[in-house]
């Protein structure tokens, strides 16, 4: 048989009257239309009309027809639509491109239609056909048993039905943690989110063996805490194993939720045994107690680095004496160790005004998490009734009492008087700091008149706290009255510090919101003060924190190229980070030319968001996008490459080069002042927390971390107020592994990391400058000895009640000298006389070993968790999926003995030694295994 | 001269002698294999597709020094024994399968692309060889797996295997069956927007149709199939050119095809090895331009590779201008297998009109009056009726102005034309405009052709190394000289 040519022919026959000549020629365009659509589509028009006659008997294949030519023509479209119009004849069944595309396409018209459907609320018409190919699609997956791929479409085309049937037909479990994690992160709209999150809850529990954390998460994320109080309740009524379970999902409450939420789960828990425990858990005193704790036995913080680099500022200028002294709190936030002031009081003696405020709320940092000693702790500069003191001494003081107690309400009232009680306004600009760090989202009304009336006395300075805390106080609660308020003022008031302040406040009230604080964004952004739109994009920022929404992202991206004003612009690429920070792969990409715009505002802004997002995991991608920053020809930029730098080579052991770095950028003298700052709180960031610290706007379950991201946010504003700048503390998260039983007492066990020790290994101590003679290094290094000396006598002075059974120093157990020698190799070569040096030599022809074993409290990084293994151990962790954080750990051989580790930390002398009252007036522990915690 | 030659794009050098087959020779080309293997790698690895593209430009110096020997050692260093594309190749190269019988044992992965790539080398070395069937059986079962595996990162590999399994069809004479497996593979890279297959791919389909003289359906399917992607690379897009002119010339559009095969003479690149495409356009341009009542630039005659195979077009030229349609015969009737082979035949028939238009002109300006007798002799008619019916069609086109006496059977020209002056008309102003015109898209298109490639400044930045810039940059030099394969 010749080959056809053309398809002339048959279309003439489509213009017959004889119904048998039409049908004839449509069957056989219909195996032909592959080779001679480009003729077939020139009458598409007829055939159009073929399968618009009603009377026609076989319109539908003239619907198949045209279905496959405007396939070919790439008019998907219409094709889907002719596709649908033929029926029983579109095969879904068969194996052939066509069907394929067309099937891809039609679930992606019924994804766009249910979505817009779901957010318009309209009754939007499917039609029938398209449902039913959607239908037969998941019938399909089900028959292959591609449950994952079931529920992705079911995710996206808003088909709850179809999301549980897969779960129920499928391993429930793992398609449970799988929707969990698709609803978390990929589910953009949050209403649907809430319904999926409702099913899962439904689902968990109808589980032969429920998921209780994971249920315990969906609560949080849906804000049920009425709920959340039931299960906890259950489980306390439950078996042994769900009783751990109970404590176990305490603490991820308590890590998850506002202190609002926490409250009203408290307020509802039933009583029972466990009630006391699991109230104890909930207030966060057990965790901020058992993070001091880990925080000051691990101590690393290497105050050789601030020595040296106070050397090359000189204290006369308050921006350096600020700097020193916003690096010392960082680096030893929360481990107690006031060592550095102490060896300078001259130093600090030479604090004025602000530089003063801010030195004594640095106190807080140190102490941060002291809760019991926080007053004794401050008393000598707190404000005392009819002693004047200095308001700028006072006021800091008060700001530090609220961040010792950070997110925790205790020193409320205390504050309020102060608040009240004054008028002087440094006083009152502290107190309100104070109130808004501790009062933090308790959305209490009382606290927020009280800041109210102090925002209305209109004075600049206390105004603009005031302003923020109110932002504060009512966090993430989206009160509409509180915004108008706000609003108005701002535009009522002359100053533009209560501007600014209130701009952040109503950014911060709408923390998590998403959609809802869309009405309220606009409104700012499309405001004509610049300061309220500088709000507004916080506002962004905070409300879609961690969600990569895309359309916050266009407006940010948007906002970041085409305001007019500098500062605007800065925050919009900022809060880029904000946004991506569940994703921060994706920034780098995204940032990329902000991050070599012409404008150094841009430019300072991409050096953050890639900081914010990449925040201590190393990405190599960001870090060569700051490479250029770091040299850039303007100083703040310089400075925000710096400080972002730190911020995401966190805890790595490679850091080494960039401490050379800042070193240099610190003692050259021709280097900005701005720069020099930026160096300064970037060796504080580095080594935050006695390097035990990261910041991570992230939780371990995956959740936003508000207080993180508050703190992350407020200290941006450093550029405005380098106060501000101590709000940095909030967003370090120790990395700590802590394991407690049952009656929640740490307990002393070992666990395996199967790596190697280098890869996970505390920096090695900083050594002296190279180029001084030897003698000089012997002479600084018996100073560090005597130093290090000292410190251990103090250890060993009040450590003494570790439990005697296991004579275990904390600091032996963990310091991990095999795994310090390789990175420091050079430095024993000039000869660390702090390590032994013959043990150096020895260890480094060794090969590594492969695993190290570790003890309860120490740093664990996030990195590391997956090679934490608890094999050899007779406890097991009753949450098996993140093997870090606070651990409740189930007793599997009983009949062994069980070590407890004492809490030191928040029993120690403070810094003036005025304090020591405190601690004469607890009783002696009773017996050695009794965990006193109501000292 | 062969067919190959002027009709398509495909000219291939003869396959120079074997070279000196040394050690060294030989260690030299598996080494380069090696490089190219291993950059493959590297492109798969970081999601790069330059590096395929470096890959494929080394293609033509590859070839000139493969051999059977050298090859069939490539891929058995390249690919592990017991790979069914390897033993593909190999059977088919009358190797000895260096297959050991441990078949069962799993064979390890090997990225499709260097598969594909060094199914590419077989496919071509069969092809110089002149083993169509062979070669053929290669090339179908690497689009098979080209298919299958389904990576953007084939995509450039896919289009050169794509170019040379239609080649073998052409080449057997397998044409009919070609065209819907070619309408299928376009489609797939279509809906996977692999652009580079999918402009290869229309201009084969093009190619088959022309071939088979379905000017009507290439027409159709270039303004149905939206014409080429943006991001053809050049040679495609060159090759699209031509194909237009073509089609837009028999379809009497003499203009646009005009356009077209200028466009495609301007934008080849200007090297030995693209003579072939370049007479062949050429002659289509003079044609076309001599249709459209132009007389072409005596310039390009002029060229020693243009000097013989375009002589009988320059007689056709030299006849239309001075409108002698006598000699116009003879160049036709002498030429009449050139033109045959070179597919020119119908428009040059088209020419006749023309001649005969020019003839008349030339007449009227030359004589105040002549006899219809004259006219006859002049332009080798007929009969003096013919002579009549045409110099009364060309007044009433305008061609010229003149009366015709019947009663004294001559023709009175009015001579009005000749004495005007032609810089009182808008002619001079309209070929201003067109050469104006001309600049200003050349200029459009220089500029376009300058911009940089998406993701230029990334890999300037990959290239830290300032070693690695300048040794690609020799590398780029080196293959544009000698760059025969892509054509």
């Amino acid at each position: 048989m010749v080959a056809l040519t053309s398809a002339g022919g048959l279309i003439a026959l489509l213009e017959e009257h004889d119904d048998a000549l039409k049908h004839y020629a449509l069957q056989n365009l219909d195996t032909l239309v592959d080779q001679f659509w480009a003729e077939i589509a020139d009458s598409l028009a007829h055939i159009e009309i073929l399968f618009e006659d009603t009377k026609f008997q076989y319109r539908q294949l003239a619907a198949l027809v045209a279905a496959k030519v405007y396939y070919h023509l790439g008019e998907f479209d219409d094709s889907v639509t002719f596709a649908l119009g033929a029926g029983e004849l579109f095969d879904l069944n068969a194996q052939s491109q066509f069907v394929e595309t067309i099937i891809a396409k039609c679930i992606d018209k019924y994804i766009a239609l249910r979505t817009k459907q779901f957010e318009s609320n309209e009754l939007i018409d499917i039609p029938t056909a398209l449902e039913q190919v959607v239908e037969r699609m998941f019938q399909r997956c089900f028959d292959h048993e591609e449950y994952r791929q079931a529920i992705g479409i079911a995710l996206e085309s808003r088909r709850l039905d179809i999301v549980e049937q897969a779960i129920k037909r499928g391993d429930s479990a793992a398609l449970l943690q799988y929707v969990l994690d698709c609803s978390m992160n990929l589910v953009q709209y949050r209403g649907f989110r809430n319904q999926v999150l409702r099913l899962l809850v439904q689902l968990y529990s109808e589980l032969k063996e429920p998921d209780y954390l994971s249920m315990g998460h969906c609560l949080v994320a849906l804000e049920d805490p009425l709920s959340c109080a039931d299960l906890l309740n259950k489980l306390a009524q439950g078996s042994p194993k769900h009783k751990l379970l109970g404590l176990q999902l305490a603490f991820d409450l308590e890590e998850a939720a506002t202190q609002k939420f926490l409250q009203q789960v408290s307020a509802n828990v039933a009583e029972s045994a466990d009630a006391v425990k699991i109230n104890k858990i909930l207030s966060g005193q057990l965790t901020i107690q058992l993070q001091l704790e880990f925080l000051h036995r691990n101590n690393h913080s290497d105050l050789l680095i601030l020595k040296q680099s106070n050397a090359n500022l000189d204290p006369r200028n308050s921006l350096y004496h600020s700097s020193v002294t916003f690096a010392n709190a960082v680096m030893n936030a929360g481990t107690t160790c006031d060592q550095f002031l102490r060896d300078n009081l001259d130093w600090l003696a030479r604090a004025s005004n602000w530089s003063k405020f801010s030195a004594t709320a640095a106190l807080g940092v140190i102490h941060k998490g002291n809760l019991d000693h926080s007053m004794t702790l401050l008393k000598p500069y707190l404000p005392q009734q009819g002693v004047a003191g200095s308001a700028y001494s006072e006021g800091g003081a008060l700001y530090a009492l609220g961040l010792m107690n950070a997110n925790h309400a205790q020193p409320l009232d205390y504050l309020r008087e102060s608040l009240k009680g004054s008028t002087e306004d440094v006083l009152q600009h502290g107190a309100c700091l104070g109130i808004g760090v501790s009062g933090m989202a308790t959305g209490n009304m009382e606290i927020y008149e009280d800041l109210k009336n102090t925002l209305f006395a209109d004075s600049a300075i206390a105004g603009e706290a005031a302003g923020l805390a109110m932002g504060l106080v009512m966090l993430g609660t989206g009160n509409t009255q509180a915004i108008d308020e706000m609003l108005q003022y701002a535009h009522e008031t002359q100053h533009e510090k209560i501007i600014r302040g209130l701009a952040l406040g109503m950014a911060l009230i709408m923390y998590g919101k998403e959609e809802e604080a869309d009405a309220t964004i606009d409104r700012l952004l499309h405001d004509k003060d610049a300061l309220i739109r500088y709000g507004g994009i916080y506002a962004v920022a905070l409300a879609y924190t961690g969600t990569g929404n895309n359309k916050a992202l266009r407006r940010l991206l948007h906002v970041a190229v085409s305001d007019v004003n500098d500062d605007v612009r800065r925050a919009a690429v900022t809060s880029i980070g904000f946004v991506l920070c569940n994703n921060p792969g994706q920034v780098p990409r995204v940032v990329e030319l902000l991050s070599e715009s012409f404008n150094p505002n841009v430019r300072y802004g991409a050096a953050l968001a890639l900081g914010i997002s990449s925040a201590s995991t190393n990405s190599a991608e960001a870090l060569e996008l700051l490479e250029p920053l770091l040299k850039d020809s303007v100083d703040y930029v310089r400075q925000g490459a710096l400080i972002a730098k730190s911020m995401i080579v966190m805890q790595q052991p490679s850091a080494k080069e960039f401490r050379t770095h800042l070193a240099k950028v610190l003692g050259d003298k021709h280097e900005a002042q701005l720069t020099k700052f930026g160096a300064m709180l970037a060796q504080g960031i580095l080594d935050a927390g006695g390097r035990n610290s990261i910041i991570s706007l992230r939780t371990r379950n995956g959740t936003n971390n508000m207080l993180s991201v508050v703190g992350m946010a407020v200290f941006l504003q450093f550029w405005f107020w380098y106060p501000l700048t101590l709000f940095l503390s909030l967003s370090l998260t120790p990395t700590a592994l802590v394991a407690l039983d049952e009656e929640l007492r740490p307990i002393q066990l070992e666990f395996a990391s199967n790596a190697k020790p280098s890869l996970f290994a505390y920096p090695p101590p900083t050594t002296p400058p190279t180029q001084e003679k030897i003698e000089k290094v012997q002479i600084t290094l018996s100073t560090t000895a005597k130093a290090k000396a000292r410190a251990k006598k103090k250890e060993e002075a009040e450590a003494m009640d570790v439990t005697p059974s296991v004579p275990v120093s904390p600091m032996s157990a963990t310091a991990p000298t095999s795994g310090g020698d390789e990175v420091m190799a050079e430095a024993s070569a000039e000869g660390d006389a702090s390590a032994t040096p013959t043990d150096g030599k020895k260890k480094k022809k060794e090969p590594e070993p492969t695993s190290e074993i570790k003890a309860n409290l120490t740093r664990v990084l996030p990195a590391q968790e997956q090679f934490i293994s608890f094999a050899e151990c007779p406890f097991q962790p009753v949450k098996k999926t993140h093997m870090s954080g606070i651990l409740i750990m189930e007793n599997t051989r009983p009949d062994l003995p069980v070590a407890f580790l004492e809490m030191n930390a928040s029993k120690l002398k403070n810094a003036e030694g005025a304090a020591a009252t405190a601690e004469e007036e607890e009783p002696a522990p009773p017996a050695p295994f009794e965990y006193p915690f109501d000292d | 001269m062969t067919k190959d030659d002027t009709a398509a794009m495909d000219v291939d050098p003869a396959p120079p002698a074997a070279p000196v087959k040394t050690e060294d020779a030989q260690a030299l080309f598996l080494a380069d294999i090696k490089h190219n293997v291993a950059l493959l790698e590297k492109a798969v690895a970081v999601h790069e597709t330059r590096f395929v593209t470096r890959v494929l430009r080394t293609t033509s110096a590859i070839r000139r020094r493969l051999t059977q020997e050298y090859l069939v050692k490539a891929i058995t260093q390249s690919l592990p024994a017991g790979n069914a594309l390897a033993s593909t190749y190999l059977s088919k190269l009358d190797a000895d399968v260096m297959q050991t019988d441990d078949d069962a044992t799993a064979t390890p992965a090997v990225a499709p692309e260097v598969e594909a790539y060094l199914g590419l080398l077989t496919i071509v070395f069969l092809h110089d060889q002149k083993k169509y069937q062979e070669g053929l059986d290669v090339a179908t079962s690497v689009v098979q797996a080209i298919q299958h595996a389904n990576r953007r990162s084939l995509d450039q590999i896919a289009a050169k295997v794509y170019f040379y399994y239609a080649r073998f069809h052409e080449l057997l004479g397998f044409e009919a069956a070609l065209r819907p497996a070619l309408l299928a593979f376009h489609r797939t890279a279509t809906l996977r927007h692999d652009h580079e297959s999918t402009a290869t791919l229309l201009n084969l389909i093009l190619r088959s149709l022309l071939n088979a003289n379905l000017i009507e359906q290439a027409d159709k399917l270039v303004s149905k199939s939206g014409g080429l992607p943006a991001s053809a690379s050049n040679n495609q897009l060159v090759r699209f050119m031509y194909y237009q002119g073509r089609i837009k010339a028999i379809q009497l559009d003499y203009s646009a095809s005009h356009n077209y095969l200028q466009q495609a003479i301007r934008k080849a690149p200007q090297t030995a090895a693209t003579t072939g495409f370049l007479q062949a356009a050429t002659k289509l341009a003079i044609i076309v331009q001599l249709l459209m009542g132009e007389v072409p630039d005596r310039a390009i005659f002029r060229p020693t590779a243009m000097r013989a195979p375009l002589e009988p077009y320059r007689q056709l030229v030299l006849a239309v201008r001075q409108g002698d349609l006598v000699k116009f015969n003879a160049t036709v009737k002498d030429a009449a297998p050139r033109f045959a082979a070179d597919r020119t035949q119908t428009l040059i028939a088209r020419l006749r009109h023309n001649v005969i238009k020019t003839g008349m002109r030339l007449i009227s300006v030359a004589y105040a009056a002549i006899s219809l007798r004259d006219i006859c002799a002049r332009l080798g008619l007929d009969g003096e009726e013919d002579a009549e019916f045409m110099v009364a069609k060309a007044i009433k086109d305008g061609v010229i102005s003149a009366t015709i006496d019947h009663a004294r059977g001559i023709v009175v020209s009015s001579g009005a034309e000749a004495a005007a002056d032609v810089y009182a008309t808008r002619e001079p102003q309209v070929a201003f405009h067109h050469r104006i015109q001309y600049c200003l898209d050349l200029h459009n298109q220089s500029v376009q052709a300058m911009r940089y490639p998406d993701g230029v400044k990334k890999s300037s930045k990959a290239f830290s190394d300032l070693d690695e810039m300048r040794e690609l940059e020799k590398e780029i030099q080196q293959s544009l000289e000698e760059d025969d394969e892509d054509f």
